[in-house]
């Protein structure tokens, strides 16, 4: 098998295995958006938190990275829980604009406020059941053991917050408070507590997702602001709110990401040389955001949006 | 009420207690003050604390005098022709952003009243500040910024001790030739064609694209084939897609310019996706800071890197070494390139203002374009400090030269730097092929 079939398959592992992991990441933005129309501009800072939540948990206790995964899920939680009624709420009564400045003052508060504690320095784990380990899946395609995790964690998540939403009474309430507030107070359903528990839940998606992408990348104050712009791309691609939509989006989003392995198969395939001149790698985020602003135009709520 | 004051009081005559027994800055008139900008925090803070001890260390040694070293600098006071006024570094953080770096030396010379500037590491950094200072008509030393176009803009108030990249890339591909005529230390001579393609990756700014394009120009002049060359943010978090890019080419060499962070995530990333190059070399910075070993570890045996200092000069040089022990029980570790380049910075400084006897800009300037350092007073084994008054290269130093380490592990486990090149410096033999992962 030539080269050129290498450099395909993995472009396109990799890309889907990055795909599954922006999708734990998209997944609470899209859960506070579809149940209370807030865009949450702070969503990338909760990642960070999370990021930190598992990197400290493992140094600090000399535990494995994986099992501060639920430590940075009750962190996220409490989190969300706790900017929901001592912030978020108080939003809710101004205007759509004022709770976009405000989700944006979130996002400065916390960013700073890690500075403060943990330095700007970059911060990484070095050690750990999965971390840096790897394996050899065969035609030269090698997947890494912890995205691997990571993938099989956001399918898992996916999953259980679909059947949350569509199969408990809660999630129903949480459905019917997203189609339509004011009935479904009507009908006996705390708003309040509603909100409180997207806040809750989205909060604790995206810290765990934190906590498993620390395994791989590394952590500092102002990482959040990259994962909530592509965070933003999916969501925006998928349709704000749609839990399936977002899982389609990131796996098109990590495949876009994935372009410049995609240029090098074309470049071996038409034995282009003149492409190798072209620098791919430093446009990769690019292509993210044409997508976005091509959805923005052609279809704004998205693949699979149904709110307006 | 009452017992609030007494509290009050009580703090009160402490902190005045701690204020009269805690020593004032010593005779802090007749100081010299050298503003010195690194980058303290951010991505490269670890490099920043190394050349900030270096930059410490010579301070102190010029200040006090130390029987046990053997330098000039060491054997007195303070700055002799200035009435041994003593030096006084102030330090400042410029976090890699060179415009912060520019404000930073305004503050230094127009509140601080600095007689000169030392820095940056950064050469983006360096290039604004040295700007400012050009402005001004203050003195600049630069003790660790390799960009060759910092000394082609003809500037009137800007040195460079250490060697820039042309020098150090160059090195890069004598060791290259040498490689496949049999000149390095237990290695037969390789075929060339088992080394033919190379590929690159350097970190965006000013530093690493000016490696960049120079590993291309100097792999035409030596016939080698550049089959990649990948600028990347070395604030990256994720650098999957610019290893799966390079390991595409199957290159024989990987060469790299990287800061610390992200030279720590490309050899992780290339661990990952089990690369298997022949070579894989770095331009310093990233590669030498004390954490890229701390962290990666076993994975970085028969790593290159391109350096101008490793603990083995202190085996085959006498000041070196005792500067090392000196360091080494300051700071817990031996001097790396950049603490060697920043104590090397300093007693340049030394020495310009000892030959000036002002601290008159106009004098500095002269006594700088004056200057020669023999190489017996440096740690750092180059020929000597005497910098360029004419030709495209202004303020450059003509007498450093670099050198290429290893990465080896020795009996005891114990990772560390042997010297590859020069070749006739080898302290072991290469290990080549690199092993891989």
């Amino acid at each position: 098998m030539g080269i050129d079939v290498e450099i395909l398959l993995s472009a396109l592992v990799s890309g889907l295995l990055l795909g599954l992991v922006l999708a734990l990441v998209a997944l609470g933005l899209t859960i506070i958006f579809g149940v209370m129309d807030i865009v949450n501009f702070a969503h990338g800072e909760f990642l960070m938190v999370g990021m930190y939540a598992g990197l400290l948990t493992a140094q600090g206790l000399g535990i494995d990275p994986l099992l501060t995964l639920p430590v940075a899920g009750v962190v996220g939680f409490l989190l969300g829980v706790v900017c929901y009624f001592g912030f978020i709420k108080f939003l809710l009564r101004g205007p759509m604009v004022a709770q976009l400045l405000g989700t944006f003052g979130l996002m400065l508060f916390l960013r700073y406020l890690a500075l403060l504690i943990f330095g700007s320095e970059d911060r990484a784990l070095h050690h750990g059941l999965l971390v840096g380990k790897s394996f050899d899946i065969g035609m030269g395609v090698i997947v890494s053991a912890t995205k691997l995790a990571a993938a099989g964690l956001s399918v898992a998540a996916f999953v259980a917050v679909w059947l949350l939403m569509n199969r408990t009474r809660i999630g129903m309430a949480l459905t019917a408070t997203a189609l339509n507030r004011s009935a479904a107070r009507y009908m006996g359903i705390s708003t309040e507590r509603m909100n409180a528990l997207a806040w809750g839940i989205g909060g604790a998606s995206v810290t765990i997702a934190g906590a498993l992408i620390v395994n791989f990348w590394s952590v500092n104050p102002f990482i959040g602001l990259l994962f909530t712009m592509i965070a933003f791309a999916i969501v925006a691609l998928g349709g704000f709110g749609s839990v399936p939509g977002a899982f389609f989006a990131s796996l098109v989003v990590g495949l876009i990401m994935e372009i410049p392995g995609f240029w090098d198969f074309f470049m071996f395939t038409f034995n282009a040389d003149w492409m190798g001149k072209v620098p791919m790698t430093s446009f990769k985020y690019m292509w993210v955001y044409v997508a976005y602003f091509v959805i923005m135009v052609v279809r704004p709520r998205g693949l699979f949006g149904w709110k307006h | 009420m009452k017992s609030m004051m007494r509290v009050g009081m009580v703090v009160f005559c402490v902190l005045a207690v701690i204020g009269l027994i805690a020593p004032g800055p010593a005779s802090a008139a007749d100081a010299v003050k050298i503003g010195v900008i690194y980058p303290l925090t951010g991505g490269a803070a670890a490099e920043g604390r190394e050349l900030r001890a270096g930059a410490e260390l010579a301070a102190e040694i010029i200040n006090a005098v130390y029987d046990n070293i053997s330098m000039d600098m060491a054997k007195s006071q303070g700055i002799k022709s200035l009435g041994s006024a003593k030096i006084e570094l102030v330090f400042k953080d410029h976090e890699g952003n060179p415009t912060l770096g520019a404000d930073l030396a305004k503050k230094l010379i127009l509140d601080d009243k600095v007689v000169g500037i030392m820095g940056c590491y950064h050469s983006a950094v360096t290039k604004t500040v040295s700007a400012v200072c050009e402005q001004y008509g203050i003195p600049m030393i630069n003790d660790s910024s390799t960009s060759p176009d910092l000394t082609k803009r003809g500037f009137k108030w800007f040195w460079r001790t250490t060697p820039h990249d042309t020098t150090f890339t160059k090195d890069l591909f004598d060791f290259l030739k040498g490689l496949t005529e049999g000149k390095a230390k237990g290695v037969k001579a390789v075929p060339k064609a088992q080394i033919q393609n190379l590929a690159s990756a350097c970190e965006k700014t000013e530093w690493g694209s000016n490696v960049s394009a120079l590993i291309e120009s100097f792999a035409k002049e030596y016939g080698f084939t550049v089959k990649k060359s990948i600028l990347y943010a070395a604030k990256s978090t994720d650098l999957s897609s610019e290893v799966g890019s390079l390991k595409a080419v199957k290159p024989d060499a990987m060469l790299f310019a990287s800061y610390a962070s992200d030279a720590i995530l490309m050899l992780k990333t290339l661990k990952a996706q089990k690369a298997q190059p022949k070579v894989l070399w770095g331009q310093d910075a990233g590669f030498e800071a004390p954490e890229f070993k701390d962290t990666l570890r076993d994975d970085i045996v028969g790593v290159l890197t391109r350096t101008v200092f490793l603990p083995k000069v202190a085996s085959v040089k006498k000041v070196a070494g005792e500067v090392d022990g000196f360091y080494q029980k300051k700071v817990g570790h031996s001097l790396s390139g950049a603490s060697a380049r920043a104590f090397t910075g300093v007693q340049a400084w030394a020495a310009v203002l000892e030959k000036a006897g002002s601290i008159k800009p106009l004098d500095i300037q002269k006594a700088a374009n004056a200057i020669k350092i023999p190489a017996d007073q440096l740690i750092v084994p180059w020929q000597g400090i005497q910098f360029a008054t004419s030709g495209e290269d202004i303020g450059q130093n003509i007498l450093g030269s670099g050198m290429i380490g290893q990465y080896q592990k020795d009996k005891d486990g114990k990772i560390s730097l042997e010297i590859a090149y020069p070749f006739d410096l080898a302290t072991a033999n290469l290990i080549f092929p690199f092993p891989g992962y």
